[in-house]
């Protein structure tokens, strides 16, 4: 999950400071001098076509071009080079040593339970070449693999507290935590999504429903995934996810999450047309879109049963369907993100000023 | 002259509501006034004429709103079948991890009263043939939370253990035991009744168990007047009866297969007087209006005296549950033919277990015939309620009564109220009483102090023993009492009030749920007290639902 970021980039590229830019009616002859260290109209070039695409590739955690042209790659360096094998850094030697290509990476077997449980019918899941596997990226690297291994084990009950030093209850640790509070008694996740599902102010019942969704999680048979449709790098292996079910929540809500909205400017592209400029969005405003999409995808299915928990069945579902890659709302996904990158060229909207 | 009673009316009595439902034909009625509602739609008119009135839109003109237009895709739900999936009942959760070392409710464990004291505290499962025959007898309840674990299981408490003595006792002496179960929402009732009837049936009982009282009394099923032999009227509902007979048969086909009719029995049908009581069971399942000539016969065979020298005529004790007693405890939705409500000790089935709680109905092998409240669909019962609260204040007055009475005595003798022992009294914990009891202990304990305290005289210390007495809950006399529920109430039947957990049964239950992997984190002292206490003082249904479901 991607920390919250309180760093937010500006669009578009800051005019000069007034006074620098001389005009065309200004009859001086002095030219004006830049101020030290300030930048020029042209000195800020947007980057290379490329450089944006392994840029963006790299947050999506897929492999985006080569930008470093036509270079050779150190390993293959180090392949052919006993000398320089000897000289390399640490950290290349281990990665040579334990041949941690991705493709090498298995989750932890560490289950005494047999996972043998329902399975969709061979015609429902989407066509996925088995034998290809899934792409590296998606797949947990080692100290991530540890991880969940160590939070697979059941947690062995603790002893009573044994020493009691006039305290009924261990004295806190000190400095109390910024987050120590009653607003941050749930997990950020399950509280904006509670809110989310959330109608007439009825929190109760939003809290109900999203007890069901994660009960649903629970016993619902642990998911596929699609190689087709990466979720984010280092999702932990499928069979984990049941007994984790708000990593399933979080996986899924942020597997889906966008990364811009399109803001149409009216009247700036002329002729009545309006500009469509891509937004980046915050962490927040991700996961809503997402979780937007989500509850109208849900809100087209029937209902099986009747009772109570139906809606949140539904949603459920739904959720289970992103990271099974089977649910429509990663073609929503994909539209925007397709038409951010063609939209990109009005990003400089602003600097191009008004006549 | 005309009749009293209203001949289409008539007629339609005769047809029982749930044949009438499956035909295909329409009834209507021969002559009636009322405009026909299935009148054919009119006509469509001839194809869009140009010249035809304005008010036809041009096709492709119109707004179309999709959202109007209800499209049914794929096939609708069979009737029933939307409930179905609702009150399914689910057992095994295949993603929760496995208990290393949860053992099971085994014939051993219960039939030894001293090795089900030691397990207490402990997390139990139930065996696959228990499961199996608590499934038939529908004793596993939708909302329980048993589809999140791996197999079922639960804690033995304290009442558990004292209804596992119960159990023992009664199969040893052949005595009776009769017990209402009452408590919060949530504090563990059914699953009591639940551990009740497994003890039973692990030994080798009859268990008959009607899971829910509600759909006998609220007018849901068909129901017919007979007249009993004391010139009565009482109503059976055939279908749930038979229903319930299903049951029986599907639980005990293993014990009742080898037991035969003893008894000569008067049935609308012929049958073999050899017969094995499943056979006769399963008959009156399969023909509703054989259902209750065939359950009273069934009933007559299990109160029979046991004869194990001839075959077949072994009669085990019996163990008679119902989950939802208050709401037969009271008029049922049901008319007759006067238009008055019917109680619902004259419908025929609740009558026949209320006989069995009062002990009308004698079980000469011994039994225990045990009810459990409904704090989740309840029912005003003042009547039930009165006798409830003032059986429960009797056993807890008991020990008020004993404390004076052994300071009474101690005051007649010793010489000084600085010789009397006060140890009983100071352990007193008034809280513990229910709230009429509790106020009256505060004050024994608090005077009692203060005469010796105060060093005050033998006599005054005399006087005022004499003149405590526990105060139990009284009966406002400027209501009507139910009667019939009294006739019951006041035949000595026990009553148990279920009370939350203790925090080291929290802990267990709570280490429970860790190792099934369905509660994340460290089970730490802390985390026990505080969630025993958000649970209300530990009633079990709530801290499952605040460590396992709600908490994230």
């Amino acid at each position: 999950m991607p920390s919250a970021s309180s760093f937010r980039p500006v669009i578009g590229v800051k005019r000069p400071a007034g006074g620098v830019c001389r005009t065309f009616a200004d009859k001086s002859s002095a030219m004006p001098e830049a101020k030290e260290g300030a930048k020029g109209p042209n000195m800020e070039q947007q980057e290379h076509v490329s450089e944006e695409a392994a840029k963006m590739a790299k947050m999506t955690g897929g492999e985006g071009p080569d930008i470093e042209g036509t270079g050779t790659p150190v390993q293959e360096i180090l392949a052919g080079d006993k000398e320089a094998r000897k000289q390399a850094p640490q950290v290349m030697k281990d990665s040579i040593k334990a041949g941690t290509g991705a493709q090498n990476a298995k989750p932890a077997t560490g289950r005494s339970f047999s996972t043998m449980a329902r399975r969709r019918a061979a015609d429902m899941t989407p066509g996925i070449d088995e034998s290809a596997g899934l792409p590296p990226s998606m797949l947990p690297t080692a100290d991530q693999r540890a991880l969940y291994a160590q939070e697979q084990q059941p947690l062995a009950p603790q002893p009573v507290q044994e020493e009691k030093k006039g305290h009924k209850f261990p004295l806190p640790a000190l400095p109390l935590p910024s987050n120590g509070n009653k607003d941050h008694r749930y997990d950020p996740v399950v509280d904006q999504i509670t809110n989310l599902l959330m109608r007439d102010g009825k929190k109760a019942v939003a809290q109900r429903n999203m007890a069901a969704i994660l009960s649903t999680f629970r016993t619902a048979p642990p998911p596929t995934y699609n190689p087709l449709r990466p979720l984010l790098p280092g999702a932990p292996p499928a069979s984990h996810l049941p007994l984790h079910p708000v990593l399933y929540l979080t996986l899924a809500i942020d597997s889906i999450a966008p990364l811009l909205r399109i803001r149409s400017q009216r009247g700036a592209a002329g002729g009545g047309v309006a500009l469509q400029i891509p937004v980046p969005l915050g962490l927040q405003q991700r996961r809503r879109t997402a979780f937007t999409w989500i509850l109208d995808a849900a809100s087209k299915k029937r209902s099986r049963g009747s009772g109570k928990d139906q809606f949140a069945l539904r949603v459920a579902e739904e959720l289970i369907a992103v990271v099974e890659g089977r649910s429509t709302v990663w073609d929503k996904r994909a539209a925007v993100h397709r038409l951010g990158t063609t939209a990109r060229s009005n990003l400089t909207h602003g600097n191009r000023g008004r006549r | 002259m005309s009749s009293s009673v209203c001949l289409r009316c008539f007629k339609r009595a005769l047809i029982p509501p749930e044949s009438s439902s499956s035909l295909t034909t329409a009834h209507r009625a021969a002559f009636s006034t009322s405009p026909s509602l299935s009148a054919n739609p009119p006509k469509k008119k001839p194809s869009v004429g140009k010249t035809q009135g304005k008010s036809q839109a041009k096709p492709g003109k119109t707004l179309r709103l999709t959202k109007n237009k209800r499209v049914q895709t794929g096939r609708p739900p069979a009737p029933g079948e939307r409930k179905a999936l609702r009150k399914r009942i689910v057992l095994s959760n295949t993603n929760a991890l496995d208990v290393p070392g949860l053992e099971n409710l085994t014939t051993e464990n219960v039939k030894d009263t001293g090795r089900l004291r030691e397990l207490e505290g402990r997390v139990l499962g139930f065996g696959e043939d228990t499961v199996d025959a608590m499934r038939a007898l529908e004793a596993f309840k939708p909302g329980q939370g048993w589809s999140l674990f791996k197999r079922p299981a639960a804690l033995v408490r304290k009442d558990m253990i004292e209804l596992g003595e119960a159990v023992q006792n009664a199969k040893e002496n052949n005595s009776v035991a009769r017990r209402v179960v009452f408590g919060e929402r949530g504090s563990g009732k059914s699953v009591l009744l639940l551990q009740g009837m497994a003890m039973a049936y692990l030994q080798g009982w009859v268990v008959l168990h009607f899971p829910e009282a509600r759909p006998i009394t609220n007018a849901q099923t068909a129901y017919q007047p007979i007249q009993t032999a004391e010139g009565e009227t009482i109503y059976v509902q055939p279908h749930y009866i038979a229903g319930v007979l299903g049951n029986i048969a599907a639980a005990n086909r293993g014990l009742l297969n080898d037991l035969r009719l003893s008894k000569q029995h008067k049935l609308p049908i012929p049958l073999q007087s050899n017969i094995s009581l499943t056979r006769l069971v399963e008959l009156g399942a399969r023909d509703p209006q054989l259902a209750y000539p065939i359950w009273k016969a069934f009933l007559s065979e299990m109160t029979a005296p046991s004869q194990p020298e001839k075959q077949g005529q072994l009669r085990p004790p019996v163990f008679v549950g119902m989950d939802g007693v208050d709401h037969i405890m009271r008029m049922s939705a049901y008319l007759d033919t006067d238009m008055k409500p019917i109680h619902a000790h004259d419908l025929a089935i609740a009558r026949d277990y209320a006989s069995l709680l009062s002990g009308k109905t004698p079980l000469p092998n011994g039994g225990i015939v045990m009810a459990a409240t409904s704090a989740s669909t309840r029912p005003a019962v003042p009547t039930l309620d009165h006798f409830l609260a003032r059986k429960h204040a009797e056993t807890h007055a008991q020990a008020l009564t004993t404390i004076r009475d052994a300071l009474l005595d101690q005051a007649k003798t010793a010489k000084s109220i600085q010789d009397i022992d006060l140890t009983n009294l100071e352990a007193l914990t008034p809280a513990s009483f229910p709230p009429p009891l509790a106020l009256q202990a505060q004050n024994l304990q608090y005077l009692v102090l203060r005469f010796h305290d105060q060093n005050a005289s033998l006599h005054s210390l005399r006087k005022y023993l004499h003149s405590f007495a526990p105060k139990l809950p009284e009966w406002n006399p400027f209501e009507a009492m139910d009667q019939h529920v009294a006739d019951v109430m006041q035949t000595g039947v026990g009553v148990t009030k279920m009370e939350g957990l203790s925090k080291e049964e929290a802990r267990s239950v709570m280490e429970y749920y860790a190792r099934s992997g369905m509660m994340r984190g460290a089970v730490t002292e802390g985390l026990v007290s505080e969630r025993w206490t958000l649970a209300g003082g530990g009633i079990v249904g709530e801290l499952e639902r605040g460590a396992v479901r709600a908490r994230f």
